[in-house]
């Protein structure tokens, strides 16, 4: 148990650091995942982490793979396309996600445009796949920085979050908070998928911030909670995604996100509100 | 479609190109050298009296390279054409027989004790002979860089003042002349790399190398050199790849690592924080360098990479 | 003597420059109890969007003259049903107003969330997931979460809309006990017969203000027929609206009736039916 479970990390310096990166990035990303999830702007995260693209490819372009330049161009990226969806959506009558979808394939073809300048598509690629096996000290400071950020905005404006969730109108007839928490929000998210791009790639750190929202749906009914049980999902698709990579051999990125998809499964399937909880029908009934 | 495109072009060339072929001695020996570090043997052999073609470039790889009309146009006015042979220019059947050339092919490796592959690096080098048009394999896996070996270099350099000779009996004083003065150097440079394996500890002769191509160089001179193992050129390395190349290198007690073909630099860079390596620079195993560049002619580019090799060693 | 609430001066409410509610000018008067009424498409939603500050008005404007804190149960609750709550996060919104983003959540508020359940006859419910209920339910939840706001002013939107007689009952009585404690509560209700029941005053909207006053007043049969007589339909060829045809309020309390004889003039030749 010890050689299949503790060893590897304790034998390899780049293991100690695979995790201590993913773990962090889970305990920021999830709980954003869970709201995104619960604002029915799951794709969103999708979307964002392909708006950022031209920031990270110029930078990359400029700079090199360095984490300073890319990271910097994906956050300007991703916030404008943030920002334009969201005001867009605020004033006018189109709704966030046509909005959205509108903003990051505007973007999504400027990072094309950039890379077919200068550079092929191997290039892209790696902007694309990070690896978390090699997390230098700057990517996790990064990713430590983005944690930290995330959980103070996230504790400061939880109540304002929650209630612009589950009655945006009610809230707006309370306070001014609204609009303000809805970018701070969105700003959140597009810090996170940034962070989670120097670790795993665009594509995959959605999953980590999507796959245990999702699983997470099916056991909790408060969004607290909810949020927690997120981190954790997370925090275990890391462990069995990174020794799956070590023992059987497998990349690394991919293996986390299917162990979290794993979760996902079983928790659609035995989860407090999954299918056989709900949709299997019971013999016996309570009289009230 | 491509490739028929491309044999339409160096037929119509070539049928066109008699026309321009000029009378040999008038203008100077016309030579082509397959690729880059013949074709420095070449120039320095033949100094004025050569104009050299070189079909492979600096940086280029001869196991892939597809030639182009230019090449062919060359090759038939050629008056010699070096090559290395040993299976090294994948190209090269197809070429001469395309280009209809009239000019002797010389094989430079002819002399040498040809060495195999070790078993490590023998696909590797399998995996560029089946890259192109999958024709000749060499089932005994023979090594062509014998150009590692200085004294093959030697060698190369005689058989290149030969051909100079058979072809241009006129210029032969000068051209052993030229080899004479070139040897010389060349003898230089073995005991410069001699030394500098000397300095090198015994313990700490062991490098991790993708090239396949220093057997010749790990036969002369004692240092060893193995091929990673796990880390493939793939963009995703597992967690199992890289903790194996960990392994190896702390097994092995390798020195240094060089391993360019690993796509991603960060990773490089954590393989060697974890194992105390420095990080190991370019090696240049299969061409020459741009002028630019610290590997240009034959004797910058083993001067490099001795340089590049101890530094990596000695300075972690 | 009188103790201004709200005052509207010459209020136009409305969207891309159609009004919704045409020339409201009047005094609500603190800890009255108005039934806003009127047909589909009157005004009546706007005019609280209107007074909640969602919506600024086109022309004039609305005071909330003691800076009261306000209540407010839209028609249309945004709330998502399927949002992972229970009935007790929903009610605990209602403390916003006094505990804002970061204040603590104290005993006695707890206690006060507590009675305003129980008020509601939701006692048992605090547990509950807000997807579980009914829309009585969820309606009686809703109210419970106005009555922890503690507001001075209220502004319900057809609370009883597909409510069962029970609840509305219970919640008519809820409404009378905001009344008697002073709080100024302003109701938009369909049923008349509710209306002329329980509710003393009355504003009778039909884009312009028809009458608004006591109830009986109000709703006398001639008011009636006039509001019928409004044209519910956004017109694009309707004429500018100019500033002399206005009638602009002369007196500062609200219990006067306003009819403006405008129907000849406003609409562009069809009357409503």
């Amino acid at each position: 148990m010890y050689e299949l479970l503790i060893a590897p990390f304790v034998d390899y310096g780049f293991m100690q650091r695979a995790l201590a990166g993913c773990l962090m990035l889970s305990l920021s990303g999830c709980p954003v995942g869970v709201f995104l999830m619960l604002r029915r702007m799951s794709l969103t995260g999708d979307a964002m982490a392909h708006a950022i693209l031209p920031g990270a490819a110029a930078g990359f372009l400029l700079y090199g793979l360095q984490i300073i330049p890319m990271t910097i161009g994906g956050l300007v990226a991703g916030v404008i396309v943030a920002m334009a969806a969201g005001i867009v959506s605020q004033l006018t009558i189109q709704k966030e996600d046509a909005s959205m979808a509108a903003f990051y394939l505007i973007s999504l073809a400027v990072g094309v445009l950039i890379v077919s300048v200068r550079g092929s598509s191997v290039d892209l690629m790696h902007v694309l796949f990070g690896t978390v096996l090699a997390l230098n000290d700057e990517a996790l400071s990064l990713i430590a920085i983005i944690a930290a950020i995330t959980l103070v905005l996230l504790g400061i404006f939880w109540r304002a979050l929650v209630a612009e969730c589950m009655d945006p109108l009610f809230l707006r007839s309370v306070s001014w908070l609204g609009t303000p928490v809805h970018f701070i929000f969105l700003g959140l998210v597009v810090l996170n998928l940034v962070g989670g791009f120097q670790a795993l790639g665009t594509l995959l750190s959605v999953g980590l911030m999507m796959l245990p929202a999702a699983a997470a749906r099916f056991w909790s009914a408060r969004v607290g909670p909810m949020c927690l049980l997120a981190i954790l999902i997370g925090f275990l698709s890391c462990v069995a995604g990174l020794l799956l990579s070590y023992h059987a051999s497998l990349p690394s990125g991919p293996s986390i996100i299917l162990s979290a998809g794993a979760i996902y499964g079983l928790s659609i399937l035995f989860g407090t509100r999954g299918i056989l909880n709900t949709r299997v029908r019971h013999h016996r009934h309570r009289t009230a | 479609m491509l490739k028929t495109l491309r044999l339409a072009a160096l037929m119509s060339v070539i049928t066109l190109s008699p026309f321009g072929l000029a009378a040999a001695q008038a203008d100077g020996l016309n030579v082509v050298a397959s690729f880059s570090i013949i074709g420095d043997f070449a120039r320095n052999v033949g100094g004025d009296r050569v104009n050299i073609t070189t079909i492979v470039g600096p940086d280029g790889d001869a196991h892939v390279y597809e030639p182009s009309p230019a090449d062919a146009t060359a090759m038939a006015k050629a008056h010699v054409v070096l090559v290395n042979g040993l299976h090294f220019e994948g190209f090269l059947q197809r070429l001469v027989e395309a280009s209809g050339t009239k000019a002797t092919v010389v094989e430079l490796t002819k002399g040498i004790t040809p060495l195999e592959f070790k078993p490590e690096f023998a696909e590797e080098d399998e995996g560029h002979e089946t890259a192109e048009a999958g024709a000749e394999h060499d089932p005994g896996n023979i090594d062509p860089h014998a150009f590692q070996s200085i004294a093959n270099a030697k060698i190369y350099v005689a058989n290149i003042a030969d051909a100079f000779c058979a072809a241009d009996a006129a210029g032969c004083d000068s051209y052993k002349a030229n080899a004479a003065a070139y040897a010389g150097k060349l003898d230089a440079l073995e005991k410069h790399v001699k030394d500098a394996v000397a300095a090198i500890p015994p313990e700490k002769r062991t490098i991790i190398t993708s090239h396949d191509a220093f057997g010749y160089f790990e036969h002369e001179y004692g240092l060893v050199f193995r091929a990673p193992e796990g880390i493939s050129t793939e963009a995703e390395p597992s967690a199992a790849d890289v903790a194996k190349l960990i392994d190896q290198v702390r097994e092995e007690k390798a020195a240094a690592v060089f391993v360019e073909n690993i796509t991603n630099q960060r990773l490089i860079e954590q393989i060697a924080s974890e194992t105390g390596l420095k990080i190991g620079g370019t090696l240049y195993s299969d061409a020459l360098s741009p002028a630019d560049g610290p590997a240009s002619t034959y004797i910058d580019l083993m001067k490099h990479n001795i340089a590049t090799i101890k530094g990596a060693i000695l300075g972690s | 003597m009188t103790n201004p609430c709200l005052v509207f001066h010459d209020v136009t409410l409305g969207y891309n420059r159609h009004p919704a509610v045409h020339h409201l000018s009047g005094t609500v008067e603190a800890g009255s109890l108005t039934a806003v009424v009127g047909a589909n498409g009157s005004g009546k939603s706007t005019l609280m969007k209107g007074i909640i500050g969602v919506l600024k008005p086109m022309d004039g404007e609305i005071v909330n003259a003691g800076q009261a804190s306000i209540a407010y149960l839209p028609q249309q609750s945004e709330l998502d049903r399927t949002f992972p709550a229970r009935v007790i996060d929903l009610v605990s919104l209602g403390l916003w107003p006094r505990r804002g983003l970061l204040g603590r959540i104290r005993p006695e508020d707890r206690e006060a969330l507590t009675k305003a359940l129980s008020a509601v006859g939701l006692e048992d419910f605090e547990k509950r997931p807000i997807d579980t209920l009914s829309g009585g339910q969820l309606q009686r939840a809703l109210f419970a979460r106005v009555l922890a706001q503690d507001a001075e002013l209220i502004l319900l939107d057809e609370p009883f809309n597909a409510i069962d007689a029970k609840t509305v009952v219970d919640l008519v009585a809820l409404i009378k006990r905001w009344h008697g404690e002073n709080r100024t509560v302003m109701v938009v209700v369909h049923d008349l017969n509710l209306v002329r029941e329980h509710f003393p005053e009355t504003l009778l909207l039909a884009r312009q203000p028809v009458a608004w006053g006591n109830t009986a007043e109000a709703l006398k049969p001639e008011n009636l027929l006039r509001a019928r007589r409004f044209d519910e339909a956004w017109r694009e060829d309707a004429p500018w609206c100019e500033p002399e045809d206005n009638h602009a309020d002369a007196d500062g309390h609200g219990h006067h009736g306003h009819s403006h004889e405008h129907d000849g003039h406003r609409h562009s030749g069809t009357h409503a039916a």
